[in-house]
């Protein structure tokens, strides 16, 4: 309700969305590099791959709990 | 309006008033009139519509295959439920559950002791556990507290085994040449969850792609790529000619033995690869040797000592003078070990190291050879 001092929750999953969007990333990036297109090494791979773990996690701790949870 | 007649009995049939003739029982019971222990002989004989007798001699007879007599009676005792009205319900408790999954384990145990006596046997306890507290959570229907602990216990054990399998697979996998359907299956997890989140969210997709992606992150990390011959392979080259195409392998120990070989002055290249396991090039005193080793994890040593770590790129950077015989080595390991060396040795005997072996290495690659003073 207007005014009720609630926020509204969007109409989507931000968490799905965003841990998504990390995923086709991280993805493509794993499928770039077993076509040989890219080459890459272990000290770029492995961050990279920490990182999108990192930022899935965060999107679903700031997302909060799906819906019907809360 | 027509009478109908009364129906008149038919020969083959009994007349109303006389009692119906007894029928087996269609379901299996055993019996709680002709019992000598649990009624087990006289219920299979009764619904078999054999003499009980005959059962009860099959069982003993079975007991001295094996015991196997003995356990199937048990375990008709354990399951088939009595005929007497007044005994209390069948309840699928703890101690019949143990009791069902001992007597099992026996039965696995006489029946196919090579199998049993392996590594598989705790796996087979784990499993047992998760098939117990499944079971309980149905018969309870997740009602009461202990049923919904143990749903979750058994959800969580299931879940743990499921991801361990995943990442192994996975794994293997991509070390395999499936890389690229891995790495393709992990995108579609992510356009499942952007697709997912406007449908009120797929968040149990996060788990499956990170499964995925950690282990084929892992492997394209280290280059990990072992198809090609597995095992312990010796390579003793007899001319420099069949040095040019290189050995790969898959998996295992390769070993390259160049002591026979009388190398060409200049330099000469050979090329090693392999996904996961250990390289050792043993050269002769007398020739000068360049190693150019990659390596995802694992640990280089040319006489130099050990050079360990993760991505490690290993250039030997001699000066080689002009004229002089040249080897270089040119290794490729996912994981692994490349030694290289004009001496090996092994223990293998009670007289102590043993020169003419190969498994550690003694004495690297000669300086001297390379500037044409060895």
């Amino acid at each position: 309700m207007p005014g009720d001092g609630m926020t509204p929750r969007p109409g989507y999953d931000p968490a799905s969305l965003f841990s998504g969007v990390i995923v086709i990333l991280l993805g493509t990036l794993l499928l770039l590099d077993q076509a040989d297109v890219l080459e890459l090494r272990a000290e770029y791979l492995l961050p990279a791959v920490l990182a999108a773990v990192g930022g899935i996690l965060l999107a679903c701790g700031l997302a909060g709990p799906p819906r019907g949870r809360s | 309006m027509t009478d109908t007649p009364p129906p008149t009995p038919q020969p083959d049939q009994p007349a109303p008033d006389q009692p119906a003739p007894e029928q087996p029982p269609r379901r299996l019971t055993r019996s709680s009139e002709d019992s000598l222990i649990g009624g087990v002989a006289g219920g299979i004989g009764r619904h078999l519509n054999v003499d009980p007798l005959a059962i009860r001699i099959t069982f003993v007879i079975l007991t001295f295959a094996g015991g196997l007599g003995l356990l199937a009676y048990l375990l008709c005792l354990i399951f088939v439920p009595t005929d007497d009205p007044s005994a209390p319900p069948l309840k699928w408790g703890l101690a019949r559950t143990l009791g069902a999954g001992l007597l099992a384990v026996a039965a696995l145990a006489i029946l196919v002791p090579d199998w049993f006596w392996g590594p598989q046997v705790p796996l087979m306890v784990v499993a047992g556990a998760v098939v117990y507290l499944l079971v309980r959570v149905v018969r309870e229907d997740g009602g009461s507290h202990a049923g919904r602990m143990a749903a979750r216990i058994a959800i969580g054990i299931v879940l743990v085994a499921l991801a361990a399998g995943g990442l192994v697979a996975a794994a293997a996998g991509a070390a395999l040449g499936g890389g690229i359907a891995v790495a393709g299956i992990v995108i579609a997890c992510g356009v499942g969850l952007v697709g997912g989140a406007f449908r009120g969210g797929a968040r149990w997709l996060i788990v499956p792609a990170i499964v995925l992606a950690l282990p084929l992150g892992a492997v394209a990390a280290t280059d990990l790529d072992v198809r090609g011959t597995w095992g312990d392979r010796t390579f003793q080259p007899a001319s420099t000619a069949e040095l040019a195409g290189g050995y790969e392998m898959g998996m295992g120990s390769m070993r390259v033995d160049l002591r026979g070989l009388d190398l060409p002055p200049g330099r000469t290249d050979l090329r090693l690869d392999i996904g996961m396991g250990e390289i050792k090039v043993l050269v002769p005193e007398s020739v000068c040797v360049t190693t150019e080793a990659e390596v995802g994890v694992g640990v280089v040593n040319t006489g130099d000592g050990d050079q360990g770590g993760v991505d490690l790129d290993i250039r030997d950077k001699r000066a080689v003078a002009p004229g002089v015989a040249q080897l270089h080595v040119i290794a490729d390991v996912g994981v692994g070990a490349v030694l290289v060396g004009d001496r090996f040795a092994s223990w293998d005997r009670p007289g102590g190291w043993h020169d003419d072996g190969f498994d550690a290495l003694q004495t690297g690659t000669s300086r001297a050879a390379c500037r044409g003073t060895a």
